[in-house]
């Protein structure tokens, strides 16, 4: 089997989820004897690929997805250069497979989904569209943009299978979009849980850890807030909130504001390493996600011994059950659970060492499993 | 000759109310789920099984009898939700043929950490059974049949003639739970173990379609009866297996319907009592149970309550109290709630993954929610015994 994967992230040049579970999956399918080709946008740097069974091919397009602070090209939401890059992606994409041999075509996200859709339309190869997550969840409902909407739209009708990270996603393509249920399939996310450092001992210096994209969607601001709730009952703690987007100043300002600065971190952005430091420093990890399609951050907090805070939306929270659920509004039952496992060490012990043990059925050979089998399903 | 023996066990526990670290000045117990649940289980469960048995009592004369044990925390629950199901217990008293054993008031572990609290618990539990059904228990069940040797001297002391507890191979070997034993170190007490399999084919496998005895009909089981050895075949359930656990449209209610008609078509078997049973056969053997074991779970065994660190940690705060709280007759009343086993039982991390069994009625999202829950509020009580 020949499988064209056209994806968007890849290590190393990658801002989220997406990137680590493009490249995890065709490292798996390789691995299942599935080959791969797949399509990726050209970074500035040149990176050798060397999987088995994979062909990677960089396509000239320098895309970065969401506005990080430390790209200028954008000015406000996506930018029009953007756009126009993504439409030569596409284009670029559809020349050079009319060149290629393969039996299907496999999107991730809208960003790629129109040159799958030509492909289809060219070729007639079967269409997989994988959705990690909607211009809603994406912009957390404010002002969502109705062209990439109209994108997914399409894509939904158009693919022969629809793959999706979590019920609660595959539940929002049926409703807001009218897709078909029946071809929809749930697929979890994976997590390679052996890069982390599992369940080490912790030194309870009472950090309370934020890890992501600084957007609305991620919900920094309830963390803020449960911050000031819990500082009202115990001063000797510290809110570490790691990642940089286009909120960072207004989250600085309400920080002030709430006169929580004392005890508030913003790291800006992380490394890899940093990154493993970061989660396994933590004596709980809060995920207070206004949409969140999966969550694999989360999973990887757990990977590294600490305890979780998920939102109760979050795809993970349908599969984990050792970690607390809340409403991501609820900063006062956030912050009550956070000053229990503060006081109470015992519980975030027993959580972080029962959910490690969950961590064994998210595998990305069953991720892989999963695909193939949608794959000979067509 | 064989005696089937039927128990019931009855128990509700009081939930307790949402309380975070905030809440202040707030009541300690949900009363709106309380009842909402207690109605739902009268009505399914308590009523029209109290009827089922006074028509079958009434049917059969003193050839059909059972035995019940109300815990104090249901009984007031009864009282504050649901009277009618109270008088109903109270008119199956009057029969004559259901006997009322003992236990602790609060379904509490007390036997596991006060000799004194749990000597307490079962006297109120006592003075209530008497007061509400003129009977002086003569058998002792503790919370979740949990026994061992101590345990059994302590009842000894205050005088039962009987103690019920599960009749499990870790204390039988291959000795037959049919027969009366002594307890280790004590002369005048005998032990009445529950037949689990007889017992659960009942409580857990009546509607399970994989069991290859399914469906399970009143003369097939009234067969096994009759095919037993031994002088008490002790069938002890819940009795919310009535209605509840097997819902009405298993047939469980016709099972028990016809279940004393069909047993008494054999000349070999009679019902009685635990306490006539007591009286009618002599211990055959001894049972050493140094270790305390119950009738919970695979393990039969105290984790289910106390197994992992959260459960150790709320037990020994709670069980610290002790000394201070009694000077204090308001709390007293409340901590003693906070004791009931089902509190512990809902912080369980033991099964919860993949199985239900502790899902039953439990308000908690999951056993961290409860952990945080109960200590918020014992937390608040410490407080005010400052």
């Amino acid at each position: 089997m020949q499988v064209l994967v056209l994806g968007w992230e890849f290590p190393p040049a990658k801002t989220g989820g997406l990137g680590t579970h493009c490249y995890e999956l065709v490292k798996n399918l390789g691995k299942k004897g599935v080959n791969v080709l797949l399509f990726i946008p050209k970074r500035s740097k040149n990176v050798k690929h060397n999987i088995e069974n994979v062909e990677v091919v960089e396509v000239g397009s320098s895309i970065m997805p969401y506005n990080t602070s430390n790209s200028k090209i954008f000015e406000e939401g996506y930018g029009w250069n953007f756009f126009e890059e993504v439409k030569a992606f596409n284009r670029k994409c559809v020349e050079l497979a009319l060149k290629r041999k393969f039996d299907l075509i496999h999107c991730h996200d809208w960003i790629t989904a129109v040159a799958g859709m030509q492909l289809k339309n060219i070729t007639g190869k079967p269409f997989v569209f994988t959705v990690h997550s909607t211009e809603y969840d994406r912009t957390a409902n404010i002002y969502p943009l109705k062209h990439i909407i109209d994108i997914e739209k399409r894509g939904l009708e158009e693919a022969d299978m629809v793959i999706t990270v979590s019920n609660h996603m595959k539940k929002q393509l049926i409703e807001r979009y009218g897709g078909d249920g029946r071809k929809i399939k749930v697929i979890y996310n994976g997590i390679d849980y052996t890069r982390f450092f599992g369940l080490t001992r912790k030194e309870h210096k009472n950090i309370v850890l934020f890890l992501g994209r600084l957007t609305n969607q991620k919900g920094p601001y309830f963390f803020l807030h449960t911050a000031a709730k819990v500082l009202e009952k115990r001063k000797d703690v510290l809110f570490v909130i790691a990642g940089e987007g286009d909120q960072l100043p207004e989250l600085i300002r309400i920080a002030i504001g709430l006169n929580i600065m004392d005890n508030v971190v913003f790291t800006g952005y992380l490394t890899e390493e940093e990154l493993l430091y970061a989660y396994a420093m933590a004596d709980i990890y809060v995920m207070p996600s206004v949409a969140e399609p999966f969550g694999i951050t989360a999973l990887e907090a757990i990977a590294s011994g600490t305890p979780v805070i998920v939102s109760k939306n979050s795809g993970v929270a349908e599969k984990i059950m050792h970690c607390f659920k809340v409403d991501y509004w609820d900063t006062h039952e956030i912050a009550n659970k956070i000053i229990c496992m503060l006081d109470y060490p015992v519980l975030g012990e027993c959580m972080r060492r029962n959910s490690f043990r969950e961590l064994k059925d998210f595998g990305w050979d069953r991720v892989a499993e999963q695909t193939i089998a949608v794959y000979r399903g067509l | 000759m064989a005696s089937v023996c039927f128990y019931f066990q009855i128990h509700q526990p009081i939930r307790l109310n949402k309380f975070t670290v905030f809440t202040k000045n707030a009541p300690y117990f949900d009363n709106e789920r309380n009842r909402k649940y207690f109605e739902r289980i009268s009505r399914k469960c308590y009523l029209p099984t109290n009827k089922v048995l006074l028509n079958l009592i009434d049917q059969f004369g003193k050839k059909f009898k059972i035995a019940f044990s109300l815990t104090g925390v249901f009984i007031e629950q009864c009282k504050s939700f649901a009277p009618e199901v109270l008088e109903s217990f109270i008119e199956l008293s009057k029969t004559n043929c259901v006997e009322f054993l003992s236990e602790t008031y609060y379904h509490s572990l007390a036997a596991l950490f006060s000799v004194e609290e749990f000597k307490k618990q079962i006297k109120l539990h006592k003075d209530l059974v008497n007061d509400l059904f003129n009977q002086r228990p003569q058998v002792f069940r503790n919370t979740e049949a949990m026994y061992s040797n101590g345990i059994a001297k302590i009842i000894e002391d205050l005088g039962y003639k009987g103690i019920i507890t599960e009749g499990h191979e870790s204390i039988l070997g291959w000795r037959s739970p049919n027969y009366l034993y002594t307890p280790k170190d004590c002369n005048k007490l005998v032990a009445l173990l529950r037949n689990y399999k007889l017992s659960d084919d009942i409580g857990f496998r009546f509607s399970a379609r994989w069991w290859e005895e399914y469906p399970l009909t009143a003369d097939k089981y009234a067969s096994w009866a009759s095919a037993c050895e031994g002088n008490c075949i002790n069938i002890f359930i819940d009795y919310e297996t009535f209605g509840e656990h097997q819902w009405e449209d298993t047939g469980i209610f016709e099972f028990l319907k016809v279940l004393p008609h069909e047993i008494l078509k054999y000349n070999n078997l009679d019902f009685k009592t635990p306490s006539e049973i007591v009286k009618s056969y002599k211990p055959v053997g001894i049972i050493d149970v140094p270790h305390i074991i119950s009738w919970a779970d695979i393990q039969r065994d105290t984790s289910a309550w106390l197994e992992n660190d959260m459960q150790r940690l709320a037990f020994e705060r709670m069980a610290k109290l002790e000394k201070t709280v009694k000077k204090n007759s308001e709390l007293l009343h409340i901590w003693r709630l906070l004791q009931t086993s089902d509190h512990f039982y809902y912080m369980c991390t033991k099964w919860w993954a993949d199985g239900d069994v502790h899902k039953y009625f439990n308000p908690y999202n999951s056993p961290y929610d409860a952990f945080i829950n109960f200590m918020n509020i014992l937390q608040d009580i410490e407080r005010r015994l400052k």
